[in-house]
C-alpha cells in the first residue's frame, strides 16, 4: 500500500471520529418534548431526598434525574440542578440511581445516564433530556413552566 | 439525595483524559502499521502493549496507571485545581471495555488476521479519541444498556 493511501486512511479515521464527536456533542443534553406523557409514581421510583422519601412534586417543575454508578457526568448534572433548586423556588430535583433498578431502566427505556425527565406539578412527563443537561436546556425548560 | 452509595475517593477528571490522549495516539499508530503487511508484526506488538496497558487500568484504576502517575507528576502541578473530583469507577469501566476490544484485535492478530486487528484497533481508537477530545464517557453511554440486555449482571 502506498504511503499516500495510508496517510489518507489515517486522516480519514481522525476526521470521521471528530465528526462523530461534534454531532454527539451538539445533540447530547438537549430536551425532547413528550406529548401525552405518563404520570410518575413517586413511591414506585423510590425517590429519596435528604434521607426522606419524596411525596410531593415541585410546585412549578420537577427534574427527575436517572443516574448510574459508571456515570462520570451524572455528578455534574446533579450539581447544575442543585444550584437551580437553591436559587429558584418551587423547583424540585430528584436523583435516582438505576444501577440496580433495571425495572425503571426498562420502563422508561433508559439507555444512557444521566437521563432527566421533566415533570409538571402533577408529575406528568413533559420532556426528556438525554445526556448531561446543558445549562441553556435547563433554563428553557424552566421558562416553559409559569407560576 | 440518593447519590450513588459508597462512592470511592474522587480523582482529577483530567487524569483519565490525559491517558486517553496517549492511548488514542498509540492506537492510531497501530492502525497505520496494520495497513501494511510488512509492518503487521509491529502493529501486533504495539497492540499487545496497549492491551496490557488497558488491563492495568481495568484492574488498578486509571489513577494508579503509569499514565495517571505521569499526569500527577508532570501535568497536574501545571494546572489549576479541578472544579470537582470524579468517581474513579467510570474511567475504570472504560478501561475494561478498551481491554476487551483491543484484546479481540490482538487475538485476531495472533491468527494472522491483520485486517481484524486493524478494525478492532480502529474501534478502540474511536472510543479513546472521543474521550480525549470530547469528554465522551463510555460508562454513561453503554453501561445501563449492557445491564439491560444482561451482558453485565447485578452484583
Amino acid at each position: 500500500m502506498p504511503i499516500e493511501t495510508k496517510i489518507f486512511i489515517i486522516a480519514g479515521l481522525v476526521a470521521l471520529a471528530a465528526i462523530i464527536g461534534l454531532i454527539w456533542k451538539a445533540r447530547t443534553g438537549k430536551s425532547k418534548r413528550i406529548s401525552g406523557g405518563e404520570l410518575i409514581d413517586l413511591a414506585e421510583i423510590g425517590a429519596i431526598k435528604n434521607g426522606q422519601p419524596v411525596t410531593k412534586f415541585g410546585e412549578r417543575v420537577t427534574f427527575l434525574q436517572f443516574s448510574s454508578e459508571m456515570c462520570a457526568q451524572c455528578k455534574q448534572t446533579a450539581r447544575l440542578f442543585h444550584e437551580l433548586e437553591e436559587h429558584t423556588p418551587d423547583v424540585l430535583h430528584i436523583e435516582v440511581d438505576i444501577t440496580n433498578r433495571l425495572d425503571l431502566a426498562n420502563k422508561f427505556n433508559i439507555l444512557q445516564t444521566p437521563t432527566t425527565l421533566v415533570l409538571d406539578h402533577n408529575g406528568r412527563i413533559t420532556s426528556r433530556i438525554g445526556g448531561a443537561a446543558k445549562p441553556e436546556t435547563i433554563q428553557d425548560e424552566l421558562g416553559s413552566f409559569h407560576i | 439525595m440518593s447519590e450513588s452509595n459508597s462512592a470511592p475517593k474522587g480523582i482529577d477528571p483530567r487524569g483519565p483524559r490525559f491517558g486517553a490522549v496517549i492511548t488514542s495516539v498509540l492506537l492510531l499508530i497501530t492502525v497505520f502499521l496494520g495497513l501494511d503487511p510488512a509492518t503487521a508484526d509491529a502493529a501486533f506488538i504495539l497492540l499487545a502493549v496497549i492491551t496490557a496497558s488497558f488491563a492495568w487500568g481495568a484492574t488498578q484504576g486509571t489513577a494508579k496507571h503509569p499514565y495517571g502517575l505521569l499526569f500527577k507528576k508532570f501535568v497536574r502541578p501545571r494546572l489549576a485545581a479541578p472544579k470537582e473530583l470524579e468517581d474513579p469507577r467510570p474511567p475504570k469501566f472504560a478501561q475494561v471495555v478498551g481491554f476487551i476490544v483491543a484484546g479481540i484485535g490482538l487475538v485476531l492478530g495472533a491468527f494472522d488476521n491483520t485486517v481484524g486487528l486493524t478494525i478492532f484497533a480502529s474501534m478502540a481508537f474511536f472510543a479513546a479519541f472521543l474521550n480525549a477530545a470530547f469528554n465522551y464517557c463510555l460508562g454513561c453511554q453503554i453501561y445501563i444498556g449492557l445491564k439491560r440486555i444482561g451482558v453485565i449482571k447485578n452484583d
